[in-house]
């Protein structure tokens, strides 16, 4: 099959490499190293792989990497560049959101993404927004917690 | 109780967390090694069917490296070696020999440099196959007399055995006389009960990296609960001495006892590593791991007598289990649920049958209870069902009859058993009832609306590991090696497996408080393998804190003894003069003599005294089994909202009460609890495996939407989710701990179920409680109520 060169910004950083026209943005970014993006499903089912792809959420599993091509990517890895994302995983921390820790980047990715467009939100709507991502261990309550536990900060800063 | 200060136990401190958060953890699927190979597996595409030739020659020819039947040794194992030898069932090889037993079952395997280049050359292997039978997928079709045999026979330890009738196994116990104990009663119920299969659906799907090493031996890295049982039966399946065999111990994405046993993928990259002699990494995809493992379905015929005061007489209690095509822990799993049903209520007098029977489905294993939820959904019921015909308060009829202190609690099944010695159960039924408003709750015939409220309780516990001051079926002891190293900080080098719950930071808060060294300076997360630690026999039996804890409270005990005997050479003075205690303010423990503190010195100090004159290293290296097995206790208070013109039911507000002993980790403890309350409500409304009668195979196809878990928008309000504690101290526990995993789903289901009775006055035998069963029901007491009027 044939290659095709591609260029994209992962965590602020620039990345050349080559990809063929079916290769997922998860199976491009894990071959390229960046084994922090998780694979739960491969089928858009789960969140596990989410990133963060020219500002918006994404399931890694369900895009191209072509689509990904002169774009910017975060992962997990480039959240602390962020003090929301710092924040974000601070609070993970604080408030016992995680347990095995397998949705968990995707869990934060879904939570900056969001709270960059809606820095205030309550805990239903944070609960709606999330929805897309599963998690098996923590029964959600403490990632919605944690969340919230940052748009609340957001609040008091406004 | 007794009141202690710590200063580290029940603080709510998280080391463990940040490589999760930072992206930094690594899982089996994370590693890789240069040179490595790409494996995938080749899945029966029939139920049961006999295997006449697999030629994978074409394959080759493209490049890849292949094993097949033919090619994975003779030795029949069981991948679960948690039991005793001599009550082992033995039954599978690494791949099946003469014929697939389940859809889906592994049969060939094929590794080359990219996975790509492994599927198409998964596509040239040609199967000739043999003789094909329907497939047998229900217990009725299983056991019928002209069924074919799946298994001719199997192992028992080393003895041969006959499979008669598909039956893997059975157990049966009688304690007293039933029979007497019914005739004594003046209500006898007896119904029957059934809990589906459901998909563990842990996030990461089952992994595994082999590297061949130069002295011919081993390093796997894999999904696993118990790396050392990977390693013995490694040793056994591939003729390696343990000494050449190295499993390492590396984060789980979450398991909930499907790692238990060896994962069947495991020895299959083994093999295929050692036929390359390169590196070879497999990773299971999704559909894969469907097909590889499910939790135990089981039909209960439960029968119970009670007098009109509300005493139990006796309890007659049948089970069978449909356990798919290999016995995983069928047996242990059916003492395990005689145990728990014995230990939930005074019963008096008890008789016990249990059958596990094969068919050709995904073979079952434990899932977070191991048959303790299944069991409990029909005792919770039935509790309820009585409670209704004695016309009393289904509360005061659990508190009448439950078992508690000074009972005997069976751990783990009939030969584990030990004293309950800190129970919160009064304190949670009482407390928690108060918390739920119990008191409001209105009988289900007063309710006429669309959205028809009701609230449902039920009680479970789960025990804490499966020590007993007798040694039974079960092998159980962990160990450690903990030592000070030259500036203070501390090292505990243990097998156990934190499975997601907390346990590694548990047993680091523990360690802590024996040394007084900050929790921060413990190393325990990192760089563990089978070669740098004793045996542990697996996170399982919700054992991590009680056990493993026990077992690193123990040596941290004898190194804190090295620990002041060298520090009393220094002092020049008697051991028992010296106090060890944490200084947070320097971040160090200090050791100083009794009434002088400002003459302490730290033990980074003293550890590098050590170092420096060449005493040696302040370590210690032992096991320790727990004599104990307490149960963890839980109730579950729900509230339901039916749907009576759609069926749904939702969960507005839930509330658990725990009882766990002291707890080590207050936000994962509670995180532990949300958690299994919604596997759960997965459990109770939504899961289960639906197989195609026609050709077995799974009808979610491996997709996890079509099988449907909870997401958030299932769970209760998120502030009316509300979690609180029991006040108990558990005399044998670590600091007064106990667990809480495996507890903290047993109830749900029957709180759920009898909830719903509640709110629409009609009784669910069977899980999952889905919108159409409900909505068939309305119809079916709608149509009885108008034939009853005559219309």
């Amino acid at each position: 099959m044939e290659e095709y060169k591609i260029e994209m910004k992962i965590n602020g950083e620039r990345l050349v490499a080559t990809t063929q026209a079916d290769e997922s943005l998860l199976k491009f970014l894990r071959r390229n190293g960046f084994f922090e993006v998780k694979c739960g499903c491969e089928k858009g089912e789960c969140g596990t792989c989410t990133v963060i792809l020219q500002g918006k959420a994404v399931k890694s599993c369900i895009t191209l990497a072509l689509q990904a091509n002169n774009k910017e990517v975060w992962t997990i890895r480039g959240m602390e560049k962020f003090e929301l994302g710092r924040k974000l995983q601070e609070s993970f921390v604080q408030y016992g959101a995680i347990q095995c820790g397998f949705c968990t980047p995707g869990m934060i990715l879904v939570a900056k993404a969001y709270l960059d467009k809606n820095p205030i939100p309550d805990r239903k709507e944070i609960k709606r927004e999330i929805a897309g991502n599963l998690c098996r261990c923590t029964g959600y309550k403490k990632i919605i917690d944690a969340i919230y536990a940052v748009a609340e900060e957001n609040k008091k800063m406004n | 109780m007794e009141k202690e200060q710590y200063d580290f136990i029940g603080q709510p401190l998280e080391i463990k967390n940040i490589g999760k958060v930072t992206g930094k953890e690594l899982y089996s699927s994370d590693i890789n090694i240069p040179g490595q190979l790409y494996a995938v597996i080749l899945r029966s595409p029939h139920a049961h069917a006999e295997i006449k030739k697999v030629d994978y020659s074409e394959a080759v020819k493209v490049g890849a490296v292949c094993i097949g039947p033919q090619d994975v040794p003779e030795i029949i194992y069981n991948e679960r070696i948690v039991s005793i030898p001599e009550k082992t069932y033995r039954d599978r090889t690494v791949l099946p020999k003469e014929k697939v037993r389940h859809k889906g079952e592994a049969l060939v395997a094929c590794a080359a440099e990219t996975e790509e280049k492994a599927w198409a050359a998964l596509q040239k292997i040609k199967i000739e196959w043999g003789k094909q039978w329907k497939p047998l997928l229900t217990l009725e079709k299983a056991l019928s007399d002209d069924a074919p045999p799946i298994y001719d026979w199997v192992y028992l330890g080393e003895e041969k055995l006959k499979v008669k009738n598909n039956i893997a196994c059975e157990r049966n116990i009688e304690v007293g006389d039933v029979e007497e104990g019914f005739r004594e009663a003046d209500i006898v119920i007896e119904k029957t009960f059934h809990t589906q299969r459901v998909y563990h659906m842990q996030f990461e799907t089952k992994s595994a990296v082999c590297v061949p090493e130069a002295d011919g031996g081993i390093t796997v890295w894999t999904t696993s609960q118990g790396i050392h049982n990977v390693r013995i039966l490694l040793g056994n399946i591939f003729n390696l001495p343990l000494s050449k065999i190295n499993i390492k111990r590396i984060t789980l994405g979450g398991s909930f006892g499907s790692s238990i046993q060896m994962n069947s993928i495991t020895p299959i990259c083994v093999a295929l590593a050692l036929k390359a002699k390169k590196p070879v990494k497999l990773v299971s995809s999704r559909e894969d791991d469907f097909y590889d493992h499910a939790k135990y379905p089981l039909k209960t015929i439960l029968k119970v007598g009670v007098k009109k005061d509300g005493t139990f007489t006796a309890a007659h209690c049948r089970v069978w289990v449909e356990i798919g095509g290999h016995n995983i822990q069928a047996y242990p799993y059916l003492g395990c649920v005689a145990g728990w049903f014995a230990s939930l209520y005074k019963w008096k007098n008890i008789k016990y049958e249990g059958t596990a029977v094969y068919t050709n489905k995904v073979p079952t294993c434990a899932m977070q209870g191991y048959g303790n939820p299944q069991i409990n959904f029909a005792v919770e019921s039935m509790i309820d069902i009585l409670a209704e015909e004695l016309k009393m308060d289904p509360i005061n009829l659990r508190l009448k009859n439950y078992v508690g202190k000074g009972d005997e609690f069976w751990g783990q099944g009939p030969t584990v058993r030990s004293i309950i010695r800190s129970c919160g159960v009064e304190e949670m039924l009482l407390e928690g009832a108060k918390l739920a408003q119990w008191e409001k709750r209105v009988p289900h015939y007063q309710k006429k609306e669309v959205i028809r409220k009701g609230m449902g309780v039920a009680r479970g516990f789960h025990t804490s590991g499966t020590g007993g001051p007798n040694p039974g079926e079960v092998i159980d002891y962990s160990g450690a090696t903990i030592k000070i190293n030259e500036d203070g900080s501390v090292d505990v080098l243990t097998a156990l497996m934190d499975l997601g719950g907390g346990t590694w930071d548990a047993l680091a808060k523990i360690v802590a408080e024996v040394l007084k060294v900050p929790f921060e300076k413990i190393g325990i997360y990192n760089g563990i393998d089978t070669r740098s630690t004793v045996f542990d026999v697996n996170t399982h039996a919700t054992r991590g804190v009680y056990c493993g804890g026990g077992a690193v409270k123990f040596v941290a005990e004898k190194v804190k003894e090295i620990l002041l005997n060298y520090a009393a050479t220094l002092f020049k003075d008697l051991p028992e003069n010296l106090v060890l205690s944490c200084n947070k303010e320097l971040g160090q423990a200090i050791i100083y003599p009794r009434e002088i503190p400002e003459n302490y010195k730290t033990i980074g100090e003293i550890a590098e005294y050590a170092h420096t004159t060449s005493w040696g290293t302040l370590a210690y290296t032992s096991t320790l089994r727990q004599k104990n097995c307490p149960p963890c206790f839980i109730t579950h208070f729900v509230e339901v909202e039916v749907n009576t013109r759609t069926g749904e039911v939702k969960i507005p507000r839930v509330v658990i009460m725990g009882d766990s002993g002291t707890i080590i980790n207050p936000n994962l403890w509670e995180g532990q609890i949300i958690g299994a309350f919604s596997r759960g409500l997965g459990f109770g409304l939504l899961e289960e495996t639906d197989y195609h009668p026609e050709d077995g195979s799974l009808r979610c196809k491996g997709l996890v939407t079509d099988y449907k878990i909870p997401t958030t928008l299932e769970m209760p309000k998120i502030e009316d989710i509300i979690v609180r504690s029991a006040h108990t101290y558990e005399p044998t526990g670590p600091f007064g701990a106990k667990g809480i995993g495996e507890a903290a789903l047993s109830s749900v289901g029957p709180a759920i179920a009898n909830a719903i009775y509640n709110a629409i006055g009609i009784r669910f035998y069977e899980l999952p409680i889905t919108p159409e069963k409900i909505l068939k029901s309305l119809q079916e007491k709608e149509e009885n109520l108008r034939k009853r009027r005559g219309e």
